[in-house]
């Protein structure tokens, strides 16, 4: 053995390890690829940024500190219709529950047609996939306009839009639990020489009911999320108010009302947690 | 000359290393054993402040280390190296790069962060690796390494810290015989041709009597034992060892092919271990 | 038997486990049925509350089916692919005349694309810095942990187009709102999702970056960084998927995309150029949500190999 100091390697001492181990001072076309990457990204950012006009957000400072101190300062809280914005909040959890309540229903439908174990006929099941595609694909505050025009304003277009996009993505996150299932479980219970009726009871509902239980619990938090912006266009629900208010520049009406639907969203989260927790155990999904 | 003075570690409501005064003159190796829980791992880790100790001090060639903070920490940490039981390299970086991250404290904060590292530190940690028989692996991924040879990439990424003083805590618990065996003639060689001071965890008896020049023994975070290994007899190790005492004889029976030097680390290359 | 003298009170085992298991049907009957009533009343309050009343869904459905006709394009096979006549008109009824504004669409696909893309990079920069502040386990300081943790929470509670309503009121209608808003948001999420990652990364590494005299940031980048990074690109790709149809909403409140085209056709037609923007974004989303959901696969299946 050798001790050595690094202050001691010399440029002789460099060019005999890189000698015996040339690799080991890094391939010059894997840095270059690095550097090249990076600067790609940078001059990307640099570019679209300028594209975007990032100029205007440095001639923005009053208007935002004018928004910021009027959100921040709240004055004539007497005057702020408290019924209205909480009724509001109510609206948008009921929206919600509908919305995703129907979609649930018909999501189960649709499932089955769309699982690849349950519906071996290629035509159906990509058909149905695909309209799946169209429901998830389009944002549910577009459904929520498309609705309003249908319709006319109010809740009602509010609980179509998240019924319609909650329909969508439940039965693509159902379907694939229904092909995820153990078949083993199944062919177990067939063992026993029980009939379709039973298989299907004990064999598969027992596997994807907590499965399914879950999913539609987290698809109502998210629709509760939603539901609060689908009044931005028209359909219901405290995202109304807060549009309203916000036109009206009553700033710190809009600040309250947002920070109440945090809390509410915040309780709902936890709500269902719990809800989520009895039937599924601490496993969770 | 490492001294400490009434070093003192306390979790909670519970003492884990009672006033520990003691000096550690340079160029020592000294073992420290006892059985799991006895304080030999906070004791180490207060050394290089891992763990910050409670009460007391601890001095270095009479710079008092305790006292340390930010950037004079760091300094220090960079002088005294670590290896520990479960190696703590980076798994996804490859060789190389966990071995010269050795050298980041001598780095600005621009280039350790974008990760250049120059000709020289790489020239620097092939060497220090060939010194431990493990330049062939430079550019694996280190996670695919066995125990034995990430073992001796810590001990390579210590060496080039250049330190004064090298602490291995319970470098050879999670390894086999043959590579315990590589691993304490490294640290042993380490001792006596760089002449660095070693300060070495070992849960096993007969390691630190064949290897180290003095033996600290600890138990429920006292110090009980200090002296050469002539000096340890089986009564007193046994005290030590207490309930685990069969455990740690038992152990020194199987490890007997642990003979210091037996095989020169730099030539024994340990493709066994794979 | 051994076991009947056992349990001392002389019963057949049987007859106790009978017991037991009617007892314990009992229970659960006690809470599915409780269950059940708050479900039941908390369905009848959401009717109630939504006014969504079978005979007002009556009244709306059909006017849907009305809507979805109107705006469902004429074509017609045989002039389907025919090119412009010499008037330099599609005929109606071919594909040319639904989407007679096909480059505009296009070009605003396409700036909804970047305005994803950018948001996703800084994004995904700032929630990198932020998930090491905000996880318990490597947060400099506790304060900074709970700080950065109330930061994430509150830039992921709001929605991307509130951010974009308030941001286009301070920085004009245009796509910077709507990238400035979608950054807040996805900073949110993926903060989080990063700050969950940190704290199951093993401390180890970090435990030796530390003893060789790095600082903070060495032992994030050396320490945590390579255990962390397949998991971020995974995220960061999934997150842009997301981020793709939120750009093409943030248009609705003037924060640039085909948000504001589409809000604009809906809102002022009712016909087929309805269906030739909304078709053009679920292919946009569909395309880029199989390309990202490839790359993802690719980096997990080269992770796995590992």
């Amino acid at each position: 053995m050798n001790t050595l100091a690094f202050a001691a390697i010399t440029e002789a001492d460099i060019s005999a390890v890189r000698k015996r181990h040339p690799k080991a001072f890094g391939n010059p076309l894997v840095t270059a690829l690095k550097l090249g990457s990076w600067a790609f990204i940078i001059v990307y950012l640099a570019w679209s940024l300028h594209l975007f006009e990032v100029g205007k957000l440095f001639n923005a400072s009053d208007r935002a500190w004018q928004l910021i101190s009027r959100m921040l300062v709240w004055r004539d809280m007497e005057t702020w219709q408290y019924a209205n914005i909480y009724r509001g909040i109510a609206q948008t959890i009921a929206m919600a529950f509908l919305g995703t309540l129907l979609g649930t229903i018909f999501a189960l439908m649709l499932a089955f047609f769309a699982a690849r174990n349950t519906m071996p006929g290629g035509v159906i099941r990509h058909a149905v996939r695909r309209l799946l595609d169209v429901f998830r694909g389009i944002d549910s505050v577009v459904w929520g306009l498309v609705f309003v025009r249908a319709v006319g304003l109010g809740p009602l277009a509010g609980v179509l839009a998240i019924w319609v996009s909650d329909m969508g993505n439940l039965a693509k996150l159902y379907s694939e639990a229904i092909e995820n299932i153990d078949r083993k479980q199944v062919e177990g219970v067939r063992a026993t020489g029980a009939d379709t009726s039973r298989i299907i009871r004990y064999g598969y509902l027992p596997q994807i009911l907590p499965v399914f239980i879950s999913l539609s619990l987290y698809s109502f938090e998210s629709s509760t999320r939603s539901a609060t912006i689908l009044g931005l266009v028209g359909a219901g629900g405290i995202g109304m108010i807060i549009i309203e208010r916000f036109r009206a520049g009553l700033f710190d009406q809009v600040a309250f009302v947002v920070l109440n639907v945090l809390v509410v969203i915040a309780v709902i989260d936890w709500g269902s947690g719990l809800i989520r927790k009895r039937f599924i155990g601490e496993r969770g999904h | 000359m490492l001294e400490f003075k009434g070093l003192t570690k306390q979790f909670n409501s519970t003492v884990a290393v009672k006033p520990a005064t003691f000096t550690i003159p340079d160029g020592q190796m000294v073992g420290i054993i006892g059985r799991s829980g006895a304080g030999k791992s906070t004791l180490l880790r207060m050394i290089n402040r891992l763990n910050e100790p409670s009460a007391g001090q601890m001095l270095f060639q009479g710079r008092e280390i305790t006292a340390l903070k930010g950037r004079d920490l760091r300094e220090w940490r960079n002088e005294c190296a670590m290896v520990f039981q479960q190696f703590n390299l980076v798994g996804r970086l490859n060789v190389i790069t966990n071995v010269m991250s050795g050298r980041l404290f001598h780095h600005g904060f621009l280039s350790s962060m974008a990760g250049v590292f120059s000709e020289k530190e790489r020239a620097f940690a092939i060497r220090a690796l060939d010194r431990l028989g493990m330049a062939h692996t430079a550019l694996q991924q280190t996670d695919t390494l066995s125990g034995g040879q990430m073992q001796r990439v810590a001990i390579a990424r210590a060496l080039v810290q250049e330190p004064r003083i090298m602490l291995a805590d319970e470098p050879i618990a999670s390894l086999d015989p043959l590579n315990a065996k590589v691993v304490m003639d490294a640290l042993r060689a380490i001792n006596q041709q760089d002449g660095l001071t070693v300060v070495c965890n070992l849960h096993t008896l007969d390691t630190a009597r064949q290897y180290c020049d003095r033996i600290i023994g600890m138990q429920d975070g006292v110090i009980v034992f200090d002296g050469t290994p002539k000096e340890l007899t089986d009564k007193a190790a046994r005290e030590i060892y207490g309930a685990e005492a069969e455990e740690a004889f038992s152990e020194a029976l199987t490890s007997t092919a642990l003979r210091p030097g037996a095989v020169a680390p730099a030539a024994s290359e340990a493709r066994v271990v794979n | 038997m051994a076991s009947i003298s056992a349990n001392g009170t002389g019963q057949d085992p049987v007859s106790l486990f009978e017991g037991h298991r009617r007892q314990m049907i009992r229970d659960r009957m006690v809470v599915n049925i409780t269950l059940l009533a708050l479900f039941l009343a908390f369905l009848a309050w959401s009717v109630w509350i939504s006014r969504f009343t079978p005979e007002r869904l009556a009244a709306g459905l059909p006017r849907i089916f009305e809507y979805f006709g109107s705006v469902m394009p004429s074509l017609q096979w045989d002039v389907l692919f025919e090119s412009r006549n010499e008037a330099g008109r599609f005929p109606p009824g071919s594909v040319g005349f639904w989407y007679n504004d096909f480059w505009k669409y296009l070009t605003l696909i396409w700036e909804t694309i970047l305005m994803a893309l950018t948001a996703t990079l800084i994004a995904t920069g700032l929630a990198v810095i932020l998930s090491f502040l905000a996880a318990r386990n490597t947060t400099p300081a506790p304060w900074v942990g709970v700080a950065a943790r109330r930061f994430l929470e509150f830039c992921r509670g709001v929605p991307e187009i509130l951010f974009a309503l308030i941001l286009v009121f301070a920085v004009g209608i245009g796509p910077l709102a709507g990238v400035i808003a979608i950054v807040i948001h996805a900073t949110g999420a993926l903060g989080k999702l990063f700050s969950e990652v940190v704290e199951n990364a093993s401390m180890r590494p970090v435990d030796g970056i530390k003893a060789v005299g790095g600082d903070w940031f060495e032992q994030m980048r050396y320490g945590i960084l390579p255990q962390v990074l397949p998991n971020y690109t995974s995220y960061a790709l999934w997150r842009f998927e997301i981020n793709v149809r939120a750009s093409a909403v943030v248009g609705f409140v003037g924060a640039g995309g085909i948000g504001a085209e589409l809000s604009h056709v809906i809102s002022f037609f009712s016909d087929d150029r309805v269906t030739a923007v909304l078709l053009l974004i679920v292919l946009t989303v569909t395309a880029i949500d199989l390309l990202s959901e490839r790359l993802r696969h690719a980096l997990i299946g080269k992770e796995a190999l590992k």
